[in-house]
């Protein structure tokens, strides 16, 4: 049986094993920016095993002029990348042992104030229903049905892991009382987590609100595990 | 993720297509135009679920065309960093193995590979660790967290890891 996730894949915060994340968030920068500056500042030379081989790979799977929104250290990966800034400065502490803050989820100011964040379920559902129209247009040769739609159907079909998508937004909705935002709650539902645990390790901006929201999540998981579809079809004799 | 959203488009309508059917062929392009295109802001546009608004229409001084001002909703995909997807992997190489979620085409380096598991080539390029219980290549189903998007003209492309906690292998097709 395929394991879900992998668990035993938590980083390796210390050690010399290269990793992104085992460095400090100056280091962890694809474009290097400062670093000499900053190292120079701690007194300690800290290597970034892979840092040169990374930006290589990311220049092999960049195609054309495409411009890649890889988050420098200072800014996405740390918020308070000046407040790091001045705490290295003054105190003079090796950054090394700190883990960078993940990366979180935002979406709110991206898109426009009236979109509507969907989850999966609710997409698939959306989706096969206009396939039903489509193949109706389909029969018409001047009218092609774009790729992405069957993309974007199939995957929204894989990523369906509930019977009832009403339901399950129902269910949802009731950690929006306690801050939980939109996008955040549309990823809490594709991910289909298992524990408490998984939801605060995929979806860090829920950390702060940790013990007001652990209680609520474990009720909306037991509820979700619910409606999830059944992976064992019975035998019929 | 999925939005559905509400877009606003001009459309330039030729005259001979005016009449009783303007409607009908005013929307018949939009769907041409507008379904399967990406953008940055918005993602890819899967497609149209329906029409809220279409404006006057304004002739073009010298041409004979109407532009025609027409809000649309629509379900978009769009990847955002920090975002966890379930993705199925296209190709595995030494670099690291590309993998696709809907019409989002996703890279994660082998430096964001855990570092247990090791490229393994041959007919069947794989990623696997030392006791063997776990690999990834074609057509394995990994969760991967998006950690950097580009879009160009056509498509959106990502980064991705999958060096983290729950992240990693779904689902291996060879067990199955």
């Amino acid at each position: 049986m395929a394991e879900k996730g992998g668990k035993g894949y938590s980083l390796p915060n210390k050690g010399g094993k290269s990793s992104l994340k085992s460095s400090s968030p100056k280091e962890a920068s694809l474009k290097g920016k400062d670093d000499t500056s900053a190292k120079s500042k701690r007194g300690r030379k800290v290597q970034f095993n892979s840092e040169g081989s990374l930006e290589d790979n990311f220049n092999i799977s960049s195609k054309s002029g495409g411009k890649l929104e890889i988050p420098p250290a200072k800014g996405d990966w740390s918020k308070g990348g000046k407040g790091d800034n001045k705490v290295n400065g003054g105190t003079g502490k090796p950054s090394v042992a700190k883990e960078p803050p993940k990366l979180e989820l935002k979406i709110e100011p991206e898109l426009p104030k009236n979109s509507k964040c969907l989850m999966d379920c609710e997409a698939a559902q959306m989706l096969e229903g206009i396939q039903e129209q489509m193949v109706i247009l389909s029969e018409d040769p001047t009218i092609k049905i774009p790729l992405s739609f069957n993309r974007g159907l199939q995957y929204a079909k894989t990523g369906s892991h509930y019977t009832n998508p009403q339901s399950v937004r129902r269910v949802l909705e009731t950690l929006t009382k306690h801050g939980v935002s939109d996008g955040e709650i549309c990823l809490i539902a594709n991910v289909c987590p298992e524990t408490v645990d998984e939801v605060f390790a995929l979806v860090p901006s829920l950390k702060p609100k940790w013990s007001q929201l652990r209680g609520p999540l474990s009720d909306v998981l037991s509820e979700l595990a619910k409606l999830k579809h059944s992976t064992s079809s019975p035998s019929t004799g | 993720m999925f939005f559905h959203i509400v877009l606003e488009r001009n459309m330039q309508l030729h005259p001979r297509h005016f009449g009783r059917h303007l409607r009908d062929n005013l929307i018949a392009k939009l769907m041409k135009d507008v379904e399967g295109t990406c953008s940055g802001r918005h993602g890819f546009v899967v497609a149209i679920t329906g029409i809220e608004n279409i404006g006057k229409g304004m002739i073009r001084d010298g041409t004979g065309f109407v532009t025609f001002p027409v809000k649309y909703q629509c379900v978009v995909f769009r990847p955002f960093k920090g975002e966890i997807l379930e993705a199925v992997v296209t190709m595995v190489n030494k670099m690291g193995f590309f993998a696709e979620a809907g019409p989002v085409q996703i890279f994660v380096s082998n430096h964001l590979i855990p570092d247990d598991m090791e490229f393994q080539s041959g007919d069947a390029p794989n990623y696997t660790t030392s006791d063997g219980s776990v690999k990834i290549q074609k057509d394995s189903e990994v969760r991967l967290k998006i950690i950097g998007t580009r879009v160009d003209a056509t498509e959106i492309f990502c980064i991705g890891t999958i060096k983290d906690d729950f992240l990693g292998v779904i689902n291996d097709p060879a067990s199955t």
